[in-house]
């Protein structure tokens, strides 16, 4: 098997330095190497949009949750039809103000929106977290599994360096759009994978699955319902419930923690140099929220079933019986973390470069120069990423914690970005330390340093198994609430008013006054993943509106449940991408405007001194002050 | 404009690279277990999957207003016409017993490919254009009144 599988990974290692030289060959631009030429394939789109979504709630740890808890950790798939709303409405308003106002980073975007230097230096340092911590533990667990499959023939720490080397030679080469090309084409087959593999197990191995059979899970554990709303338990690490951590908020907290992947600065500089057209629609609507949901609803636990004997052992047994196939289900299990860890690496070198680099370090490069530049950029953070995971995994795993969480809480300030004007720059900033803050004390890297340092805090991990970014974002909101209300006059506030004006007349709708709409999304989601979800355990087993329990049906009713809210949950996105037009993007009535004061070369001061002191030379002089000619009748 | 048709063509190839990888992993999968236990269904299985991914890369022209390259059309050729030789070598040369299960499933199977490119074809651009792409023989004759409409406006 291991040989077959090092074949499989090399033919598309193979196939990944085929586009990439192909892409450079095309001898476009150099700019191009950075953004694509902001004309990605409306197809990228469609594929890439829900892997990076499967990728980013990991989905080995999936499987491997539902096989421990069962039903009641697969009802986060529901939720991926609020990750697709999520993509659907700031992805299309961040397109526009990329084309409206030359915003064509998610740093950019929200640091001249808000004018705010503070912005830009905390989406880099998002982006260095997805890029470098994030990366490296995903990385770090597919060579872990390669050693664990191999026998060790492959070591981690070898696995590790030349998985990043796969990774790392083709974005070198071929820049944004080969990284985004290859991590397309890896998502169709995952595609494909995943039911495919699903359905071969089934039909092929001995005994009966699921539903036929219960997922074995341990003593207490409630593995066909959820185990209640709420738990009044300090949270992981400190005291857990015995029937299982998924309740109700949990999941909903969940759900929300996943949307940070596409609030991530990588998926959304992705979004931004999208090709106009209506693919946004067709990805979020009917492959996010469609397919994909679908797949992870009724595949997962089936599979997760398959693996209660542990990962390797189904391999295996999936081997025994043909070999391809038990190549197939690694390649299932491998393929989503290295795609995410290639596409957020560079990504996030990218930004770095254009936000960075080209912006304040050395801004008078030649295009050339630059894209030099980008390409040592994307090596520099393959290495680190690499080096962190061969050397730090433990480091890694701890802060690649708090990357998705830390994301959601972008969510206020690409929510004034794109839709409420009353939101400004003090509001936005105040909400979001509070909720970066919340989060790290309720992850392991603040739990951990402060425990180490101090005392023992009262809470552990997500307390009262709310995730950490639920608890963040409610603070976050709350503080931006109260702190808009105070500054409603202040003196930014016209040139935010000209972006909205000009989003409005760009795209032609507005997302207020849609009360049918939005009543009808809260509803959905209080049935499908919110408190009205425990309806689900007995709804159909043992229905209300029966004398007696309904045991015809065969399998579980949280089951039935999910699968029903699946399909439901594709008509708000729908809604959204269709009704209220925000699947389809176009440059047909797009006016550029200025935003802000013009893009200055001056770095900041304090950036200013920070390279003087490292390059030991003098800051920029200054462009001396232009005053206004004088009247010729003024004396 | 260039620059702009060059990258258009590369991202259709990829996505056309995309559509037949999975697609090839498939049916690999599916028609090595078919041979491998004499099993019809996974045979059948197979050439399902091949014949998926050509509908998808059906789709894909269509959405994309492309048809398929000179290149693409050479590389199924060559492939189809290898695999089909390598079955014809096998039911010859191969030991009694062997392949007697399974070559009727597989000729089925090819039967399948070819019935699907012709329909393809005949669909796509009707049975007198379908054929005259094939049909050199007609463009052989150089004169220039073999081009009259009334001649059959060969060329």
């Amino acid at each position: 098997m291991t040989t077959l599988l090092a074949a499989c990974l090399l033919l598309g290692a193979g196939l990944a330095l085929y586009v990439a030289a192909r892409v450079a060959r095309l001898g476009g631009p150099p700019a191009a190497f950075l953004d694509a030429g902001r004309d990605l394939p409306g197809w990228t789109a469609c594929f890439l949009l829900p892997w990076l979504v499967l990728a980013g709630l990991g989905l080995d740890r999936h499987l491997g949750l539902v096989a421990r808890y069962g039903l009641q950790a697969s009802h986060v798939a529901v939720g991926m039809a609020l990750v697709a709303m999520a993509a659907l409405l700031l992805w299309n308003r961040l397109w526009h103000a990329a084309r409206l106002a030359g915003l064509d980073t998610p740093g950019e975007a929200l640091g001249r929106y808000y004018g705010s230097i503070t912005l830009r230096v905390a989406v880099l340092a998002l982006a260095l977290l997805f890029a470098l911590p994030f990366a490296a533990d995903l990385l770090s667990s597919a060579a872990m599994l390669i050693e664990a499959v191999s026998q060790g023939a492959l070591p981690r720490a070898a696995g590790i360096w030349l998985l990043a080397l796969g990774l790392a030679v083709p974005a070198i080469i071929g820049g944004w759009r080969a990284a985004v090309l290859t991590a397309a084409f890896l998502s169709l087959f995952l595609f494909v994978l995943l039911p495919g593999i699903t359905g071969f197990a089934e039909i092929v191995l001995p005994g009966p699955g699921f539903p036929a059979a219960p997922i074995p899970v341990g003593e207490g554990i409630l593995w066909d319902r959820l185990p209640g709303v709420v738990r009044h338990v300090a949270g992981i690490g400190k005291a857990v419930p015995a029937e299982g951590i998924f309740t109700t908020l949990a999941v909903s907290s969940a759900a929300l923690a996943l949307t940070g992947i596409v609030l991530s600065p990588a998926a959304l500089y992705f979004g931004q140099t999208l090709r106009a057209g209506r693919a946004l629609g067709l990805s979020t609507v009917w492959l996010t929220g469609g397919l994909a949901a679908g797949l992870l609803v009724l595949c997962g636990p089936v599979l997760a079933l398959r693996m209660a004997g542990g990962v390797a052992e189904l391999a295996a047994s999936l081997q025994a019986e043909e070999p391809l196939a038990g190549a197939g289900f690694l390649l299932l299990l491998l393929l989503p973390g290295l795609m995410l860890a290639g596409f957020l690496v560079t990504a996030g070198a990218l930004i770095w470069t254009r936000d960075l680099v080209l912006r304040y370090l050395f801004p008078r490069l030649d295009a050339r120069t630059q894209r030099f530049a980008a390409r040592v950029s994307i090596a520099v953070g393959f290495f680190l990423m690499a080096f962190m995971a061969a050397f730090l995994p433990l480091v890694s795993a701890v802060l690649a914690t708090v990357a998705l969480p830390l994301a959601v809480q972008l969510l206020p300030a690409l929510l004034g970005l794109s839709f409420l004007r009353w939101a400004g720059r003090g509001a936005v900033l105040a909400g979001l330390t509070l909720g970066c803050l919340i989060v790290v004390f309720t992850e392991p890297p603040g739990l951990i340093l402060f425990e180490g340092l101090f005392v023992d805090l009262p809470w552990g991990r997500w307390p009262l198994g709310i995730h950490s970014a639920a608890w963040g974002l409610a603070f976050n909101l709350l503080l931006v609430l109260l702190s808009a209300a105070a500054t409603q006059r202040a003196p930014d506030r016209r040139e935010r008013d000209r972006l909205h004006d000009a989003l409005l007349a760009a795209t032609g709708f507005r997302i207020g006054g849609r009360g049918l709409l939005w009543a009808l999304a809260l509803i959905w989601g209080f049935l499908a993943y919110g408190p009205g979800a425990i309806l689900g355990n007995f709804f159909f087993s043992d229905p209300i509106f029966a004398p007696g329990p309904a045991s015809a049906l065969g399998i579980p009713s949280l089951w039935v449940w999910q699968i029903l809210f699946w399909l439901l949950g594709v008509v708000p996105v729908w809604w959204l991408a269709y009704r209220l037009r925000f699947g389809r993007t176009s440059e047909e009535s797009v006016r550029p405007i200025v935003l802000g004061p013009p893009a200055g070369l001056r770095p900041p001061d304090w950036l200013a001194a920070g390279i003087a002191r490292v390059a030991g030379r003098g800051p920029r002089a200054r462009p001396p002050a232009t005053r206004a000619p004088r009247r010729a009748g003024r004396r | 404009m260039d620059q702009e048709r060059a990258t258009d063509r590369l991202d259709r190839h990829v996505l056309v690279i995309a559509i037949w990888a999975p697609a090839l992993f498939s049916a690999v999968l599916l028609l090595h277990r078919g041979i491998a236990t004499g099993g019809l269904w996974w045979i059948a299985a197979g050439f399902a999957a091949l014949l998926a991914a050509y509908a998808g890369h059906i789709v894909a022209n269509a959405v994309l207003g492309t048809g398929f390259s000179r290149g693409e059309v050479a590389l199924g050729a060559v492939v189809f016409a290898l695999v089909l030789a390598a079955l014809l070598l096998d039911v010859l040369v191969a030991p009694e017993g062997i392949t007697d299960a399974v070559w009727p499933a597989l000729a089925l199977g090819m039967g399948a490919l070819i019935a699907a490119v012709v329909i393809y074809l005949v669909i796509a651009h009707g049975p007198r254009r379908a054929f005259e792409t094939f049909d050199v023989i007609r463009d052989n004759n150089p004169r220039p009144a073999s081009r009259l409409r009334h001649r059959g406006g060969r060329r």
